[in-house]
């Protein structure tokens, strides 16, 4: 046997040359037998001994998954003009933030198309917090300290201090309610609270990336392994990239890289809901609106295979002998037990052509469908 | 890892029963466990021939594709239909239930395979 499709082996993407970084979770990942890969510039676990599919199956069959998701970087914005600022560089209207909300954005470069989506965060009205993504970390913080001088406003890359812990699942809530005297019930849907968790303080929201209840835990590296470990002796299992993988994209949720790029703006990647053209001026907000005026450039879809076999990454989208678009993210999904598929297509074929998958040189038929490709569980 | 005294075996991971004119091909033990969770498998069809060393079937799982190798040259006379339904039974029982394809021999060339001790060397080493 020869593997040809090492999705989890992303060397190639970033400077292969580089040392691989490790978490403050590392060891934990070893103890507990953790296959590791190169990920983002990191050692990340793939998966553990139970496999990717009992991992998924647990996240989605009421128990919690513990993810250590510390690669992701954290940028600390403080000042005066942290609102001013934050309004310039992100899409989405940053006025509505209350203190303790989340807000799901991007930044975009001023062709208007993504150099990342972040979460933004709320702390108080001259202090917020943003997760971006791993691989985009450097470029993100240059982007930003670029844009601070205009404004008052510091910007602090807070990502080798702090680790990022996703606890996922229906009984996500009771296992780290057995850590805190805080009622997590007062944490709604994409709120968050600041509170004492293992020996020192943490971010925890009600935030995440698999379709189901959850939490998402920022705290200081020291405090990871008394975390983790709380979590992972409680009944939480812990859960690799793979599995990771499954549970975003059987939501539909759009990953950088994949569906979100340099090469789309937010009306091809469907994310104008975080866009607000309305707010008033930012990066690349002009070309977005030059883009709405001209056309998408691309329609993502939601294919569902009718034959069999799983769509991947890159595949191509047909119709008839036509190479009509790509495939971004796909997966045999174990929920509808068929092929599902996120891809970019040309616009003109969005509507009702017969559309296929092309696998090792065969055309596969699929259907048209809508994201999630399952019910979501997230409690909103 | 089990590595069954009676089967002969490839560098890629693959293994050949041979029983009379008959071959019958699988992914060893390492192989499935190197692959993880198998969710797809997709079998050639009856009557293809396959030279040693050609890809005779695709295997994916969660993670990855890949190729499955023929041991030795034959003729396909029966895929292992079962493994569309249950394509974990590769990681399940990769010396029994997942098995992959039947072949009618076409040479009886087996020189260029390891027996179970060999293979157990090779895996040690590497």
């Amino acid at each position: 046997m020869n593997t040809s499709d090492q999705t989890f082996d992303q060397t190639s993407e970033h400077n292969s040359n580089d040392r691989l970084a490790k978490t403050p979770l590392f060891d934990e990942h070893i103890r507990l037998g953790g296959k590791m890969v190169p990920f983002a510039g990191f050692e990340m676990p793939v998966q553990y001994p139970l496999g990717a599919l009992k991992e998924y199956q647990a996240v989605r069959d009421g128990k919690a998954g513990l993810f250590d998701i510390s690669h992701m970087g954290q940028v600390r914005v403080k000042g005066a003009g942290a609102l001013a600022f934050l309004q310039y560089v992100t899409t989405n209207d940053v006025s509505k933030l209350t203190d303790g909300q989340v807000q799901y954005s991007a930044l975009l470069n001023e062709q208007g198309t993504f150099i990342d989506d972040i979460t933004t965060y709320r702390i108080n009205k001259n202090e917020y917090y943003l997760c971006i993504n791993a691989a985009n970390r450097h470029k993100d913080v240059a982007h930003l300290k670029k844009h601070a001088t205009r404004f008052d406003v510091t910007v602090s890359d807070e990502s080798d201090d702090t680790v990022l812990i996703a606890l996922q699942g229906h009984k996500a809530q009771q296992l780290l309610q057995a850590l805190t005297k805080t009622n997590l019930d007062d944490i709604a849907y994409y709120r968050f609270a600041i509170i004492q968790l293992g020996d020192a303080n943490a971010i925890v929201s009600r935030t995440g990336y698999t379709g189901e209840d959850g939490f998402e835990i920022y705290t200081p590296n020291d405090n990871a392994i008394a975390i983790w470990s709380a979590l992972e002796n409680s009944g939480a299992i812990p859960i690799g990239l793979a599995a990771r993988d499954m549970l975003r994209t059987e939501m539909g949720y759009a990953l950088y890289g994949h569906e979100i790029h340099d090469q789309v703006t937010p009306i091809e990647a469907k994310l104008m809901w975080i866009t607000k053209l309305d707010k008033g001026d930012f990066i690349g907000r002009a070309a977005v609106e030059q883009r709405k005026r001209e056309g998408k450039k691309l329609s993502m879809i939601a294919l569902k295979l009718t034959g069999r076999g799983i769509p991947r990454e890159h595949y191509k989208v047909v119709s008839g002998d036509k190479t009509v678009g790509e495939v971004t993210s796909g997966m045999h999904s174990p929920l509808t037990s068929c092929g599902v598929a996120i891809a970019y297509v040309e616009p003109e074929y969005t509507a009702s052509d017969v559309l296929a998958i092309e696998i090792r040189g065969k055309a596969v038929l699929a259907e048209r469908t809508s994201t999630p490709f399952v019910r979501s569980n997230v409690r909103k | 890892m089990s590595i069954p005294a009676d089967l002969k075996y490839t560098k890629d991971h693959e293994w050949v029963r041979i029983e009379d004119d008959i071959a019958t091909f699988g992914l060893t033990d390492h192989a499935q466990e190197a692959l993880g969770d198998i969710v797809f498998v997709e079998l050639p069809e009856e009557g293809r021939t396959v030279n040693a060393g050609d890809a005779f079937a695709v295997v994916e799982s969660v993670k990855a594709v890949s190729d499955a190798y023929a041991p030795i040259a034959g003729e396909v006379t029966e895929g292992n239909v079962a493994l569309e339904a249950t394509p974990e039974k590769v990681n399940e029982d990769p010396y029994g239930d997942g098995w992959i394809v039947k072949v009618k021999i076409t040479t009886d060339d087996t020189s260029h395979l390891m027996d179970a001790s060999a293979y157990n060397n090779y895996l040690e080493e590497a």
